[in-house]
């Protein structure tokens, strides 16, 4: 079912797990290299920034393949770019199955990424392309989508394709939804957290599975989308802006649901994050609050934005301030001490500290400045203002 | 998940019973860490603080509260600083830890609002009249001066753009000002003439061994002013004669540098500028090529190029040291 040596991913899955206790200082260095000699590396894994060097340039190579195949074969009709479509969409897959999984033993280098983008867009655009003559519906078009992205998703432990499946199912329902008589509009938000909620539990209990290990983080992403997509489907802002476009109505109608839903969600999201240490709810969390607040201001204007940034920018710090102190004042079941898990946004972040960057300024914001010579009369770094 | 993991290593007597013991305490007990997330809403609250100050006091020219609010601003800079200075570790030539966890923080908002204010003093009261190099001058130093004395990359990152700007500023101060095109050739030389200066500063550090971490800081920004002014000197000024070799020098010297150091970073940055350095030049002298060359060339180059970056474990391994 997956493409990857199922044996050297668990051995890739033991490597990292017994690092980190190594890095805890819970194995001793005499044993780490033990299990580094049971378990030796397999797959050719890059860093970040070469892995993202390698999908950049890859991503140029495949373009121009496929540019040198439609200039020797030049198809025109419809049905030759179909099949050229699916031709070359097959020819990359056989490339991704044959040279870098097999062969060159790439997982998740840049390489094989691209090589799966692509591939699945060719496929897909080859549908599009027999589709495009009939007025066909685009629920149709969504419902041949989906099987090949939960396909990509499963065979390849994708996560770009997992969350393209998300979207895509997602639409699927939402169109059907639409659908309904006179009741569409009752009937979306409802829908959206209905579907939110469903996908979310389902990738609860994946996670939980020792068979669907593999899957770990690309359900992790599925769940990261349910619950954002859980808020917004009841977030008044969004609510508000799709019935005036889709529906032509100024006003919302059940205004204190959507009202107590974008205050009281961000606010269960984090009780129920901190309360089940579950980081991924916290920090949506989180970002919900700052979301509600600025559906707030977006219909009340009760403070000018200067004030209530620099009140807001005030709460924010005291805050954490006064949460950090508590936490290295008492011993509970959390801590200011960074841990060991890591999502990929830390990973990056992680990646740059350990070069010794900065990230508290912008390396392209600086840039400009430098070349652009001092155009404000203030100086670089207070470009803020 | 881990304690599968565990089994199956237990299993293989890779581990000894009391180890399997320790970490599966260790898992079972692991408290959880709020770290990034309040780091994240330190760094935050920092930002929209010297955000919404920074409109505050030019949204309250010529009202009754306005020097109230110039006075909040310079009492909340100076405590700040007066907070760094207090809690700061004895200065040494080495990396220094932060003090407190808000440490950085506290000193990022105090030489943020340090600037809102300087700025605010020039633009109501003119303050350095037509200097307009002295106001930038004064935080480049006062800047530099703290990141080396308090051993902070953030604030080193802010003199260091105070003091590219300061620069930009001398340099075509006049021709800015008259007329509203600038000279850009100035421009370009000035930043590669900075850049080399950022590459130049860490070997003195490291040689002197004198706050060796901050070389990474000056080459970050080293590495983009550079690559991206020698980039500007060829498309914009088309003076592909001086600048080309100038960009083969600066790759060499950073691919030098990934492999001497074994840093990634800088072997995909360099690799990319001068991939897109060689392509322009490459299809500005050939232009007459038809369509099959230029896309037989990329097919060929990216080939290339990934080949290198594949390899690049060997070609980094067999060279350190």
């Amino acid at each position: 079912m997956i493409a990857y040596d199922q044996t050297q991913l668990d051995s890739l899955l033991t490597r990292d797990t017994t690092a980190e206790w190594h890095r805890q200082g819970l194995l001793s260095d005499e044993k780490w290299l033990a299990v580094q000699i049971a378990h030796p590396p397999y797959f050719y894994r890059p860093n970040v920034f070469v892995r993202i060097g390698l999908a950049i340039f890859a991503m140029i190579l495949i373009q121009s393949v496929i540019g040198l195949l439609a200039l020797f074969t030049s198809p025109s009709a419809e049905i030759s770019m179909a099949l050229f479509c699916f031709f070359t969409g097959v020819l990359t897959l056989v490339m991704l199955e044959v040279w870098a999984i097999r062969a060159a033993r790439h997982y998740g280098s840049g390489v094989d990424d691209m090589l799966l983008y692509t591939a699945t867009t060719m496929l897909l655009s080859g549908v599009f392309v027999l589709l495009m003559s009939g007025n066909t519906d685009p629920l149709f078009f969504s419902c041949i989508a989906l099987p090949v992205l939960v396909a990509g998703a499963i065979r390849y432990l994708d996560r770009l394709m997992a969350a393209a499946a998300f979207i895509c199912s997602l639409a699927i329902v939402l169109q059907i939804a639409n659908k309904a008589p006179g009741l569409a509009l009752y009937i979306l938000p409802f829908t959206g957290m209905l579907f939110a909620a469903g996908a979310y539990f389902f990738c609860k209990k994946g996670q939980t599975r020792h068979t669907w290990r593999h899957w770990h983080k690309t359900l992790g992403v599925v769940e990261f989308l349910a619950i954002v997509l859980f808020y917004l489907s009841g977030n008044f802002w969004v609510v508000q802006q799709a019935a005036a476009y889709w529906f032509g109505l100024g006003q919302v109608p059940m205004p204190w649901f959507f009202w107590t839903f974008t205050f009281a969600v961000p606010v269960a999201y984090i009780f129920w994050g901190l309360r089940q240490k579950d980081r991924l709810l916290l920090d949506v969390g989180l970002a919900c609050v700052a979301e509600a607040v600025f559906t707030f201001r977006y219909y009340f204007h009760v403070m000018p934005l200067a004030w209530a940034a620099a009140i807001g920018g005030g709460v924010l710090f005291a805050t954490a301030y006064f949460s950090i102190r508590y936490l290295k004042k008492r011993s509970s079941g959390y801590t200011y001490e960074a841990d060991a898990d890591k999502t990929l946004l830390q990973e990056i972040e992680q990646q740059l500290i350990a070069q010794n960057l900065t990230g508290q300024l912008s390396a392209p914001a600086d840039q400009q400045e430098s070349l652009g010579g001092g155009q404000f009369g203030g100086g670089g770094a207070d470009g803020q203002f | 998940m881990r304690q599968h993991i565990l089994g199956n290593l237990l299993q293989k007597e890779l581990l000894s019973p009391e180890d399997a013991n320790r970490i599966g305490q260790f898992e079972s007990g692991k408290p959880f860490s709020l770290h990034w997330e309040l780091k994240t809403l330190l760094y935050l609250g920092v930002l929209l603080l010297n955000l919404g100050l920074g409109y505050i006091i030019y949204e309250n020219i010529d009202t009754i509260g306005h020097s109230a609010i110039i006075a909040l601003i310079g009492a909340v800079c100076v405590v700040c600083f007066w907070y760094a200075i207090r809690h700061r570790r004895p200065f040494t030539t080495g990396e220094a830890e932060s003090p407190t966890p808000y440490y950085d923080y506290v000193l990022l908002l105090g030489c943020l609002l340090f600037l809102v204010l300087e700025g605010y003093l020039q633009y109501q009261y003119q303050v350095f009249g037509t200097r307009y190099g002295l106001a930038t001058f004064l935080p480049m130093v006062l800047f530099f001066g703290l990141a080396y004395w308090l051993d902070n990359r953030g604030v080193l990152s802010l003199g260091i753009t105070a003091l590219a700007s300061w620069v930009g500023l001398t340099v075509t101060p006049k021709d800015l000002l008259a007329r509203n095109d600038f000279n850009s050739s100035t421009i370009v030389y000035t930043a590669v003439l900075l850049s080399a200066v950022f590459c130049i500063v860490p070997f003195l550090s490291e040689r002197r061994d004198f706050k060796k971490h901050f070389s990474l800081t000056y080459l970050n920004f080293g590495v983009h002013i550079g690559m991206i002014a020698c980039l500007a000197g060829m498309m914009a000024l088309n003076q592909t004669v001086i600048f080309f070799p100038l960009l083969c020098a600066a790759v060499g010297y950073f691919i030098w540098y990934a492999r001497t150091r074994g840093s990634l970073y800088f072997l995909t940055v360099a690799v990319l500028y001068g991939y897109i350095g060689v392509t322009y030049l490459l299809f500005n002298t050939v232009r007459a090529a038809d369509f099959f060359f230029y896309l037989f060339y990329f097919v060929f180059s990216c080939a290339g190029v990934i080949v290198f970056l594949i390899n690049y474990k060997r070609f980094i391994k067999t060279n350190t040291p």
